[in-house]
């Protein structure tokens, strides 16, 4: 039996079924496209604004740096909150994490016109999650959006995901290995709530269970 | 135009050529109409003004293109980027704040703010055409 055959049946087999494509480390080329609903309605509102300041929490990925100023002419910082993530779960302190990532985040209030979250909820405790919605509530300008990507299914997540930008409606899910972290699942209630002061805009439950929610802050 | 890995700079660094830096540099590298490689064993803490930058080594500073900015898998970037292209590959270091421009838009402003004069050590740094300007 070829070597190849056996490591692939490897990671199916231990695979995940829901909320996105396989935990194995596959090439890009594999990867199926993610329709998002969502993420045009993101880029449709910030098309409206002047230069807006983006903020990205998630792992820096090139293309999209490209794809957003190509595409709304923006400022974009970027704050991986998954290195923070990443440094707590070694270290087994994730409840200290709310801290760490709030004071991360020192940028002038209603300052930032678009937040793309990503799946960073799914990594975080509920204390955490809690101070970082209400700090990005806080950085968020009036009529500025947020966009959150949420997992439904309780598991260990032994990797993190990079969301690549294809198009205005499709995304690729690449994903690499990091120091498992349980789930933090929230049910829409609760992230509907999580965010007091923005409207929830957009949320479409997408074929792999996962959730991607759009928050708008009024104007 | 290389500055080998043993060099360290501390100060100004202009030039007219391209330029390419595995040593140390702290302070403001300047080279407006040319492009700079930081290599693979390039380690900068400065500002840097230049027309093309390519980072395989590690920048702390603001970085500011007046063309693009090209961080490698390899590379490390803590600091602030203004291009109109910016390119970042999978597996490089980036925190800070991207500033691009829209297509057709006006330039990057690359006017860099004073500085402080500058040392340079172990030894002057062999260079024709880009010049560091030192004084201890």
């Amino acid at each position: 039996m070829p070597a190849e055959f056996l490591v692939s049946s490897f990671f199916k087999w231990g695979g995940r079924k829901d909320d996105g494509p396989s935990a194995s480390p596959v090439t890009a080329a594999t990867e199926p496209l993610t329709q998002s609903k969502v993420l045009p309605k993101v880029l449709a509102t910030l098309s409206h604004v002047q230069s807006p300041m983006l903020m990205d929490l998630g792992p820096v990925v090139g293309s999209n740096i490209s794809f957003f100023g190509e595409h709304l002419g923006c400022k974009i910082l970027v704050e991986d909150m998954f290195a923070e993530v990443e440094s707590h779960a070694k270290a087994g302190t994730r409840d200290a994490l709310a801290v760490d990532l709030v004071a991360r985040l020192k940028r002038e209030p209603a300052s930032i016109d678009g937040v793309f979250c990503w799946d960073l909820f799914d990594y975080l405790d509920r204390l955490s999650s809690q101070a970082l919605a209400a700090h990005l509530v806080k950085l968020l300008r009036p009529g500025g959006v947020l966009y959150g990507f949420f997992g439904s299914t309780p598991a260990d997540l032994a990797y993190y995901t990079r969301f690549t930008v294809e198009a205005p409606d499709a995304m690729r899910l690449r994903q690499a290995p990091a120091t498992p972290t349980r789930r933090n699942v929230l049910v829409t209630r609760d992230i509907n709530k999580m965010f007091v002061g923005l409207d929830v805009k957009e949320s479409v439950l997408l074929k792999s269970n996962a959730r991607e929610t759009l928050f708008r802050k009024p104007s | 135009m290389n500055i080998g890995k043993s060099v360290v700079i501390k100060g100004d660094l202009t030039g007219s050529e391209d330029l390419t830096i595995e040593g140390q540099v702290e302070g403001k590298i300047e080279l407006r109409q040319n492009i700079l490689t930081i290599g693979a064993n390039g380690k900068i803490k400065a500002s840097i003004f230049a027309k093309a930058v390519i980072v395989q080594g590690e920048v702390v500073g603001d970085i500011t293109a007046s063309e693009r900015v090209d961080i490698r898998d390899a590379g490390s970037v803590d600091g602030d980027l203004s291009a109109p292209r910016i390119a970042i590959a999978d597996g490089a270091h980036f925190r800070g704040s991207i500033d691009m421009q829209r297509q057709g838009g006006k330039a990057p402003d690359v006017r860099p703010t004073d500085t402080k004069p500058a040392d340079v050590k172990p030894a002057p740094v062999p260079a024709p055409a880009a010049t560091a300007t030192a004084a201890r």
